[in-house]
């Protein structure tokens, strides 16, 4: 990218991690909206750390669990769909890093917590959620929808109708 | 970004053409990611096959389907259980699903009747059972998963239809209910297997036939404890959004959306977790023995819940006698709800082996050989039991106190059956062995009865606070 402060190169990279995390969002929107009877309730009947009390409640509400799952399944999928096409990007990254920050919060690798469930690695306060939370916000930083993304196209329509009207 | 928004703009600006016209370099960035999306579609499809080639694989057993006479299935009752059995029985062959019927055709029944879609069964649903048998004429067997109180206005109608009938257990919250349905099986002539499913289970049927039988390792059996331990669970509720019209749930004896999802805790509906749970057990007891009790002894109580909303008792504690053909012996059972620890195990002690047991693989079934035994070496060389395991030498804790007393700890041998069906299957495919004319079924109402007759007077115990006794002839119709 001709830019002042990002080489092309540096762009590419990031879009690459933008469609990575994209994937990686609608898979997991997908396989919940695919699954026989997905829901959050089991994950939320686990929570620790401090707003465990909400989830355990939000577990136990049956109108407010179908809203959640709803939410979370097709808000996966949705935000997924945005980050690989680049449209709505900034819009899509908050939106996931909201997601994230739940999940998080939900069961946190903080001191003195111990998880029966098996992980897949070894984590203190930085987990791979956490991880993909920074990457999101690197996306939402430097717009990488407007590089390389629908967003381009729809910043190009819009700058030029403005120009138009004005 | 700031810098590339400004250079955008700038070109397009430069442009100053109309709205189509967008400048190439600019479309083809735009549009540069969505092949990623095509990647994404492909890799999906790809795994959506994968996944649905392993479930028909898990579905369809390798028999020549051909070489069975197909049987045209109904399941009546798709709820949590009837999901459990339709989950067992897509993996036994030469079954059609014909059928779905629940009251809740909002929720469960549209579940069941999709999942069963999905396997290319062309499955019609309902909300009433009677219509179903009406127009649903070719069916051969259907499998009852419905709350207590409707098993018999359910088994009976259906064996007066001509049907084969798989009613899970308790085969009914009352007695009377009970012995109609043995009498419609008598009078039709129909198949009334009733889902006390350990009795088809091969780890029971080993240690029945094989151990105590053939065996007899444990000698004669003294004493019995089983206990089923389940955590506390938050009551079952329902969206708003799924919820059931009130004159429906009347019509079918619920009081609201709230007693339809937890009909086991209510009076009248079932018969709380003494028969949820310990009629399994209870049923091993007898099995096993091979005689019914003579006696209870129970107490219990609503400890725990609001017995506003849990009218049967949370918790029981049950003594059984039994006159066994050795002599007497005695089983303790115990049943809770607040805590899950330990789970759920049958433990027969007899003077010469102890047999624990469970359902669950947590506790598979071990044996334990009593120091005074015969050694056991001939059942390791058959294959009745694993070799004993090495006892691990343990540190001396000089602290420690020991008493002269205390018996040396007895070998522990493996029961080396595994189990990697479902819990269901077994039985199931006994049932339908059975609808073939190829077995007999292990647990035909008249047996199921005498289990429901030793259960059900728990709760009667439990009331009158005093010993009650069985005669011989209560267990039989």
């Amino acid at each position: 990218m001709e830019d002042a402060r990002f080489s092309s190169g540096q762009m590419i990279a990031i879009t690459v991690l933008r469609v990575a995390v994209g994937w990686h969002f609608l898979y997991e929107g997908i396989a919940k909206l695919t699954a026989a009877s997905w829901s959050a309730a089991g994950y939320l009947k686990q929570a620790r750390g401090p707003f465990a009390g909400l989830f355990k409640w939000l577990a136990g509400e049956p109108n407010l669990l179908a809203n959640a799952d709803l939410i979370t399944m097709w808000g996966l999928t949705l935000v997924g769909l945005l980050l690989i096409l680049g449209l709505f990007t900034k819009l899509a990254s908050l939106g996931g890093i909201g997601f994230i920050v739940l999940f998080y919060l939900a069961n946190p690798p903080f001191v003195g917590y111990f998880y029966s469930i098996p992980t897949e690695g070894s984590y203190l306060i930085v987990n791979k959620n956490l991880v993909e939370l920074c990457a999101l916000v690197v996306v939402l930083v430097t717009g990488s929808g407007r590089f390389a993304g629908l967003d381009r196209i729809v910043h190009g329509l819009f700058g030029r109708q403005r120009i138009a009207t004005a | 970004m700031a810098g590339e928004d400004k250079k955008g703009k700038g070109a397009v600006q430069a442009g100053t053409a109309g709205p189509k016209k967008l400048d190439r370099r600019e479309v083809l960035m735009g549009l540069s990611t969505v092949p990623a999306l095509g990647l994404f579609g492909y890799a999906w499809s790809r795994q959506r096959r994968y996944q649905q080639a392993r479930l028909q694989e898990a579905a369809a057993q390798p028999v020549a389907a051909g070489d069975l006479q197909e049987i045209n299935v109904a399941l009546l009752g798709a709820g949590a259980q009837g999901q459990v059995l339709t989950d067992a029985m897509l993996r036994i062959p030469g079954l059609r699903f014909r059928a779905v019927c629940d009251v809740w055709t909002e929720y469960n029944q549209k579940r069941v009747v999709n999942s069963l879609r999905k396997f290319k069964h062309e499955v019609n649903g309902y909300e009433d059972y009677r219509e179903m048998l009406d127009k649903e004429k070719e069916l051969d067997a259907v499998v009852i998963a419905t709350p207590d109180f409707w098993h018999e206005k359910h088994a009976v109608d259906c064996l007066k239809a001509g049907k084969q009938v798989y009613c899970e257990k308790e085969m009914s919250n009352t007695l009377e209910g009970a012995r109609a349905m043995v009498a419609a099986a008598r009078e039709t002539g129909k198949l009334l297997q009733i889902g006390h499913q350990r009795r088809s289970n091969p780890r029971y049927l080993h240690c029945y036939e094989k151990l105590i039988g053939e065996a007899k390792l444990l000698g004669r059996i003294v004493t019995i404890n089983g206990q089923w331990n389940r955590a506390l669970t938050p009551d079952l509720g329902a969206p708003d959004r799924y919820a059931i019209p009130d004159a429906r749930l009347k019509q079918y004896g619920f009081r609201d959306m709230r007693q339809f999802r937890n009909w086991r805790w209510y009076r009248g509906l079932g018969g709380g977790p003494i028969v949820d749970l310990g009629s399994h057990q209870i049923d091993i007891y007898s099995w096993f023995l091979g005689v019914n009790p003579s006696a209870v002894t129970a107490r219990g109580g609503t400890l725990y819940h609001d017995p506003v909303t849990h009218e049967w008792y949370d918790t029981a504690m049950v003594v059984y006698d039994y006159d066994t053909a050795l002599g007497p012996a005695m089983g303790y059972y115990q049943t809770q709800t607040t805590n899950g620890s330990q789970g759920y195990f049958e433990n027969f002690m007899g003077d010469q082996g102890t047999l624990l047991i469970s359902e669950s693989e947590v506790h598979g079934a071990r044996l334990y050989r009593d120091t005074n035994a015969p050694a056991w070496d001939t059942w390791v060389q058959r294959g009745f039991i694993a070799a004993p395991k090495i006892q691990e030498v343990q540190e001396k804790d000089d602290t420690a106190v020991t008493d002269v007393r205390e018996s040396i700890s007895p070998d522990e041998h493996l029961v080396p059956i595994v189990i990697r069906d479902p819990f269901h299957q077994p039985h199931l495919q006994n049932f339908f062995d059975a609808v073939r004319g190829k077995a007999t079924l292990n647990c035909p109402s008249e047996e199921a009865y005498a289990t429901a007759v030793a259960v059900l007077k728990v709760n009667e115990a439990i009331e009158a606070k005093s010993r009650l006794s069985f005669k011989p002839e209560d267990f039989t119709i």
